[in-house]
């Protein structure tokens, strides 16, 4: 027995591959669909659209801003970054991936896609081509939901942080919002690791690093998280809620 | 702390056999030459990109002394020749230069501690330079309770210097003594008397250091009770703040500086015992707190505070307040400690030289933990620095069944709990009043790299005995 990392331990899903019937139990849509009760046949069209791809490793691009777009992708395992450069080259990160979570929505009006992905750790995909799995859902109306609920949550994300807010609010936000993505994915709520590096994190918080650093130790001392190395562990949820608030509105 | 005169001599006596320290988990004969430069900056850079990135602690290794200690375990080179001490200088100011811009600039040095060998071969305006140095290309904290702190060779030090050495930052020394019998200085080549010690001792508290360590080390050839005994009344009276009471491992087959001291003339186990329970009572009847391995402190000492809060930590440096920090180890020899990894710089000055020269991280071996290694070092860590195990927090953090992963020693742990050197109880694995004079020997058994089950087999002879 080999202990899992601290806060992954025994909580992370298993990255099986599936067969032909049987999808990932991370698969983005393979719930939507087994939900619904579609039958076999039904499934096995939304399965040949699935093309696994080899590991993606650490720092690795999954797609660079205006390459032709040509599929959307599910993240099974690690983490993805958006982000874009402006012209006096400095990077400006849109967001974070995590398992179950899909890149590439915000390219389907462009035909191009807007942004880069990058990734942080170690990455494995499903890839569905976007002409073929929009076909199957004009005959699958479950599955065309799903993908509507994905684009809205996609733009929801981007309006996440365009508010004035204190960097307090900000910080609290994006805990709560990531603690609730995993909870999401039937991960711990309150253990995680913070797969990204704080100057992406304080890049897409829009903050100096040190005020990321400065207010988790504010966060730590007040007994709100307990940080170890990238491990976060959220002691207090409803005061990082109540401290989130105007941000999430919810 | 009651007094410990209810060790079981017989115990103890069972249990004096090798083990490591455990300055660091996995210890440094783990390191492999895999882990090179590379991976040295990738854990660095690493480290940057931490949510809360640690503080950093410093160590720099002075490897010169003028004359050789017949004990001397340490990684030291023997000269009278000052240039060399210059040469060394120059070389630890590239390595600075090189070193430092991997950090990010706002992780503060809670700690800078210089070691030897002897620091003090260099004269306080080098020292100075080199202090100066650092805080240039490092931010040193301005906490009141950072530590920067120089190992002294009090025969070493002229009028004035210790004056000098507090100038430049330092604020807390820590001496060799050993032992002022006269005989056992003649058998070991360290001369040295009780007045100049004591005169240097006085200097320091008059120069504001904060604090002040002596060492002893018993078992040392021509070593008798009566002997020790006036040494520890004479350093009890000085009172320093903080007393390490090391035990003398005769390994001349790993150590050339042992070679000369004749080993006919080293104790017995039963007097080797008898010393170290004699240094235990008197410490402790003089206020001192025992922290753990061959360490005491005055009560109203950090370390003794520090024992007291839950919040006192071991690295290479020994027993230390400040948790959580990265180490960056600097010169010959040294070791750093960085996110997960451990690494060393060659152990020549040549090789040293040549890799700082061609601007390279001077890297000769290190490691890379795995998380068994971190749930281990977490365990030995918790024992060494508070004597007992929280089963239930490791359990938690680790997502284990403790006694299930850890099956492969219980019965060890069982043995030693019959033997009332430990107890195992809903509190955890907590070292009783005897084991904690030989939580060596209790770490050992979660020491994955000793052959298992670990503590019924020898350790290799590399280490030290455990008492």
């Amino acid at each position: 027995m080999t202990p899992a990392e601290p806060g992954q331990a025994r909580r992370g899903i298993p990255a099986d591959d599936g067969d032909e019937l049987h999808f990932c139990s991370t698969c983005a849509f393979s719930a939507a669909c087994l939900d619904r009760g579609y039958d076999k046949s039904r499934l096995m069209d939304l399965h040949v659209l699935v093309e696994h791809s080899p590991p993606i490793r650490e720092g690795e691009h999954i797609f660079r801003e205006s390459d032709d777009f040509n599929a959307i992708a599910a993240v099974r395992a690690g983490t993805v970054k958006t982000y874009v450069t402006d012209l006096e080259g400095r990077e400006q990160v849109l967001g974070f991936f995590l398992p179950g979570e899909v890149i590439g929505l915000n390219a389907i009006s462009t035909a191009k896609y807007p942004c880069n992905a990058v990734a942080l750790e170690t990455v494995l995909l499903c890839r569905f081509s976007f002409p073929k799995i929009a076909t199957l859902a004009t005959r699958m109306p479950g599955l065309q939901q799903h993908l509507f609920r994905l684009l809205s949550e996609d733009i929801g994300k981007a309006n996440f942080l365009a508010g004035d807010f204190t960097a307090e609010e900000r910080m609290a936000a994006f805990l709560v919002v990531l603690s609730r993505r995993y909870a999401a994915r039937g991960l711990s709520a309150t253990r995680f690791r913070l797969t990204m590096a704080r100057t992406d994190i304080a890049n897409y918080l829009r903050l100096a690093a040190e005020t990321v650093s400065r207010i988790l130790k504010r966060f730590q001392r007040d007994g709100l998280v307990r940080v170890d190395r990238r491990e976060i562990e959220l002691l207090d949820r409803p005061a990082l809620e109540r401290a989130a608030r105007n941000v999430l509105r919810n | 702390m009651t007094r410990t005169t209810c060790i079981d001599p017989e115990i103890l006596a069972r249990h004096d056999r090798p083990g490591p320290r455990y300055t660091s988990y996995p210890t440094a004969p783990q390191f492999t030459e895999d882990f090179g430069a590379d991976e040295l900056r990738r854990q660095i850079l690493r480290s940057n990109a931490e949510p809360i990135p640690r503080a950093l602690s410093i160590y720099v290794h002075v490897p010169y002394c003028f004359m050789p200690c017949f004990y001397c375990g340490c990684n030291r080179i023997i000269t009278r020749d000052t240039r060399k001490g210059e040469r060394y200088l120059e070389h630890l100011l590239l390595e600075i230069e090189q070193v430092s811009p991997l950090f990010d600039r706002d992780r503060d040095v809670l700690q800078v501690h210089l070691g030897g060998g002897t620091p003090n071969f260099l004269r306080p305006s080098q020292l100075g330079h080199l202090i100066e140095s650092l805080s240039r290309h490092f931010h040193f904290s301005s906490r009141s309770d950072r530590d920067f702190s120089i190992e002294i060779d009090p025969r070493n030090v002229e009028p004035g210097d210790i004056r000098e050495l507090a100038a430049i930052g330092l604020n807390r020394a820590s001496l060799g003594v050993q032992d002022f019998d006269p005989d056992v200085q003649k058998a070991v080549n360290r001369l040295q008397s009780v007045e100049q010690t004591l005169e240097v001792i006085e200097a320091c508290r008059d120069s504001g250091f904060r604090s002040v360590n002596v060492d002893l080390i018993y078992g040392l050839p021509k070593q008798s009770l009566a002997g020790f005994e006036k040494t520890l009344d004479t350093v009890v009276e000085a009172r320093p703040d903080r007393l390490a009471v090391y035990g003398y491992a005769h390994l001349p087959h790993l150590f050339k500086a042992q070679r000369p001291l004749d080993a006919s003339q080293l104790p017995d186990a039963a007097t080797r015992l008898a010393l170290l329970r004699l240094a235990i009572e008197r410490l402790t009847d003089a206020g001192y707190r025992y922290i753990g391995l061959d360490h005491f402190a005055l009560p109203s000492d950090d370390l003794a505070l520090a024992q007291a809060s839950g919040s006192l930590h071991r690295n290479f440096m020994g027993y230390t307040t400040h948790a959580e920090c990265d180490l960056v180890g600097l010169g010959v020899s040294s070791i750093s400690h960085i996110g997960d990894s451990f690494s060393q710089n060659p152990r020549d000055v040549p090789a040293w030289e040549v890799a700082v020269e061609s601007g390279r991280l001077p890297v000769w071996r290190g490691l890379q933990m795995d998380p068994d290694d971190r749930l281990r070092a977490d365990v030995i860590q918790q024992l060494m620095c508070a004597g007992r195990i929280d089963v239930g927090q490791v359990e938690h953090r680790y997502d284990i069944d403790f006694r299930e992963y850890f099956a492969a020693t219980w019965p060890e742990l069982e043995r030693l709990a019959r033997e009332d050197l430990l107890t195992i109880g809903p509190d955890g694995i907590v070292a009783t009043s005897q084991g904690r004079y030989l939580l060596r020997i209790i770490a050992m058994c979660f020491d994955r790299y000793l052959q298992q089950p670990p503590c019924t087999t020898r350790g290799p002879t590399s280490y030290s005995k455990a008492i």
